[in-house]
């Protein structure tokens, strides 16, 4: 790696700095101001987020990563009303989020599709929460199944269905709220190599052809940077927002940018950023075991 | 050295078998008790320490009367056998010597009645029928004239003498039965018969089971109810007790389960009454409900509820919470979470929970019917078990069994038709499960799509005028 001449992560080309440009200038989604979370424990108090302060704007997906530990659960927790912070606030579209509710859309790690009902059914509660009538919900929720190319397992119930059939299941189900903000608490956590590389090219069709703003914690260097317009990296004990970085790779994504100079060059950064060099693998002590030569010729 | 064939066949650690292997399983945990009831029961040299008495006979100046049916020891049995006969030798001595004794028609009523087991036994008269006189004299003729035989129990040579010895003095003054026209002689005794038994409290299978259909279709006494009507009246209790358990404690074990409050109020009450036992109330509920089915109810209910609200609010409790935040953040209120994700989400733990606890019910039943008025089948069981007809008891022990077992297994087959999405449902099991929803199911499918096209009606309405 260090031989290899790799740019700035800073250098932008043309067309993306002017995108940049176009981001910043559109109204902000979700502000996020002076965050602060403390836990009591019986060790005594523990700070799992410190001062965290950020803005996501509309038709943003940014990914929030860290090490593990470093608060990333607690803080996408605290955005989507499903926590209270310690002190500071939360504003989705200019307004305090007080607890959850529609506004946030919400994807976890585990799922959490109601076993009960269909795939069909499931997409549809959003909707029948907020009022609207089997018929309205249903022929909104045919739409979203459509769009994660689910139709054919409209009428399944999620124990017939794989890991990434659920999940874009519970995406379809967050999206049908038509929320403000979704948040995405390493979605795709739980599923094998190759799924999560089809779920990522997914959410980026996804987002592309819907009016979303997203906030995605991942804990994955390439996860990050292959979907992110921008990445706010955590510091650990206490999270602290250690950078926010603009991705210089350009749109529409594909698989075979992961090797282009500003994808590595991102990369490196970030992986430096959290893991600073010379202290790297310092408290994980190796043992080594003395074993018998192979009994390779 | 391989593991020999049945080992690896049979004894997997931790590992199913297969359906077939399982079920023969199944089989033959329920064959193998009757099967060990069946040999201690027919093979006579395992146990069998008592004499079951087929044919009895009174002793003269001996208090103590046996009756067709009854047990002795072993031991006794061949003095009881030697008396009776010493005293036929007794009578046939003083016939020859000229000095019988007179005046023995009364006594000779009873050596006629002698014959009531066989007749019973071979089914030409009924069980009832005892002491219908007139109908043992046929017997007694038939028998010495050979126009029937007995197979049960099979006379002994001695006794088909002594019949047609006793017929001969009998023939001879009367062809029918009349009181008056009895011998005034004595006639002789038929001398005992018995075959090994085991002691009363272990009837054999066929009589139990001769027993337990006798039972089950004959017509009551007056004033008494039929076995069906009893079990009847015992499957009341037990639901009604249930019902009325469910009723509370179901939605109090779910608002324990989702609000604190709930549970803290209520639950380390109930934690401590469950301990004091269901019984002890039984005094006290009859005071209170008088006697008759309600205090029996009320037992049930009280042994059933406590636990229900327990052992629901930890099933609540269980749920997912993630469920509940997803659903949170799909913008549902409080009262929604309860309705659409608590509820159905509890559901087939609940289900499972309030089979266990039906189970629960079936125990208290017993204790429920004994407080108060006796009644239904535990009134039985009191009463026969107390005159030792262990052979009436066992059938309706058995039949408590059954219909428990049953039932559970009926609603635990149910479970998986009721919740198919919990992917616990064999394939057989839905396909049932649609073919009977199906009527419902289209029923359903025809209004929602008829208000669909009222909808979809409306909006084209709305929408017209506005270009």
């Amino acid at each position: 790696m260090s031989t290899l001449e790799l740019p700035s992560y800073l250098d932008q080309t043309p067309e993306v700095a002017a995108r940049f440009s176009r981001l910043r200038e559109r109204p902000v989604a979700l502000e996020v101001r002076g965050l602060t979370k403390r836990f009591e424990t019986p060790r005594g108090v523990v700070t799992a987020l410190d001062d965290v302060s950020f803005s996501v704007h509309k038709r943003e997906l940014m990914c929030v990563i860290g090490p593990s530990g470093c608060g990333k659960s607690t803080l996408v927790r605290i955005l989507a009303g499903l926590e209270t912070p310690t002190s500071g606030e939360v504003l989705v579209g200019g307004t305090a989020v007080s607890g959850p509710g529609p506004d946030c859309g919400m994807v976890f790690q585990g799922y959490t599709l109601f076993p009960w009902l269909s795939v069909k059914e499931n997409v549809m509660f959003g909707p029948k929460m907020a009022g609207k009538s089997s018929f309205t919900a249903e022929s909104e929720a045919r739409e979203w199944i459509d769009l994660v190319g689910l139709s054919r397992f409209e009428n399944a119930y999620p124990h017939q269905l794989s890991g990434g059939m659920k999940q874009r299941v519970a995406i379809a189900r967050a999206l049908a709220n038509q929320p403000r903000v979704l948040f995405m608490d390493e979605p795709f956590g739980a599923l094998d190599a190759q799924t999560r590389c089809n779920m990522q090219s997914y959410l980026l069709e996804i987002w592309k052809n819907v009016d979303i703003t997203i906030v995605f914690i991942t804990h994955d260097l390439d996860e990050a940077v292959y979907l992110s317009d921008r990445i706010l990296v955590l510091d650990a004990n206490p999270g602290r927002v250690r950078e926010i970085v603009e991705v210089p790779v350009p749109r529409p994504r594909s698989e075979s940018q992961l090797f282009d100079p500003s994808f590595m060059a991102t990369r490196k950064h970030i992986d430096e950023l959290m893991h600073p060099p010379g202290q790297e693998q310092k408290d994980t002590p190796v043992m080594r075991l003395a074993v018998s030569n192979p009994d390779v010729v | 050295m391989p593991r020999p064939g049945i080992l690896r066949d049979w004894f997997l650690i931790r590992r199913d078998l297969p359906q077939s292997r399982a079920l023969l399983l199944t089989a033959v945990s329920f064959l193998m008790p009757l099967a060990l009831w069946c040999v201690v029961s027919y093979v006579p040299w395992i146990w069998h320490p008592d004499v079951r008495i087929e044919i009895s006979a009174e002793r003269e100046g001996v208090t103590t009367v046996f009756t067709a049916g009854d047990h002795v020891s072993k031991g006794f049995f061949p003095e009881f056998v030697r008396a009776v006969r010493d005293e036929n030798a007794a009578v046939t001595k003083a016939r020859s010597e000229g000095t019988a004794v007179t005046g023995a028609r009364r006594k000779n009523q009873k050596i006629l009645r002698q014959i009531a087991p066989v007749a019973v036994g071979n089914g030409w008269i009924d069980y009832r029928d005892t002491q219908n006189d007139a109908a043992l004299y046929q017997t007694w003729r038939d028998l010495a004239t050979g126009a029937k035989v007995s197979s049960e129990p099979r006379l002994t040579e001695e006794n088909l003498g002594i019949i047609r010895a006793n017929w001969a003095a009998l023939s001879a003054l009367s062809p029918e039965f009349v009181f008056r026209k009895l011998p005034d002689e004595p006639l002789l005794k038929l001398v005992p018969q018995g075959r090994p038994a085991n002691p009363v409290y272990l009837p054999e299978p066929d009589d139990v089971l001769r027993t337990g259909f006798r039972d089950f279709t004959a017509s009551a006494p007056e004033g008494e109810l039929t076995m069906l009507q009893r079990y009847g009246a015992s499957l009341r209790v037990i639901f009604l007790g249930f019902f009325w358990a469910c009723l509370i404690g179901i939605p109090l074990g779910i608002l324990c389960g989702v609000f604190d409050f709930f549970s803290k109020l209520i639950e380390p009450f109930v934690d401590f009454f469950r301990y004091m036992p269901a019984p002890t109330f039984s005094t006290l509920l009859v005071a209170v409900l008088l006697a008759g089915e309600a205090p029996k109810v009320a037992l049930v209910f009280i042994g059933t509820v406590f636990q229900m609200v327990l052992v629901i609010s930890k099933t609540t409790r269980l749920l997912d919470p993630s469920l509940l935040e997803a659903a949170q953040t799909l913008g549902a209120k409080p009262r929604q979470l309860l309705k659409s994700v608590v509820i159905p989400g509890i559901l087939p733990n609940l289900y499972n929970d309030l089979r266990i606890l039906l189970g629960w019910a079936w125990t208290w039943l017993v204790i429920a019917e004994l407080i108060g008025v006796k009644s239904g089948l535990t009134e039985f069981i009191e009463t026969q078990g107390r005159f030792r007809n262990f052979d009436r008891v066992f059938p309706v022990i058995i039949l408590i069994g059954v219909t428990g077992f049953v039932m559970d297994q009926v609603l635990s087959w149910l479970h998986g038709l009721l919740f198919p999405w919990s992917g616990k449902s064999s394939a057989l099991s839905r396909s049932i499960a649609a073919a009977f929803t199906w009527p419902f199911r289209t029923g359903a499918r025809a209004i929602r799509n008829r208000l669909a096209a009222v909808e979809a009606a409306r909006i084209a309405a709305t929408r017209e005028p506005s270009p």
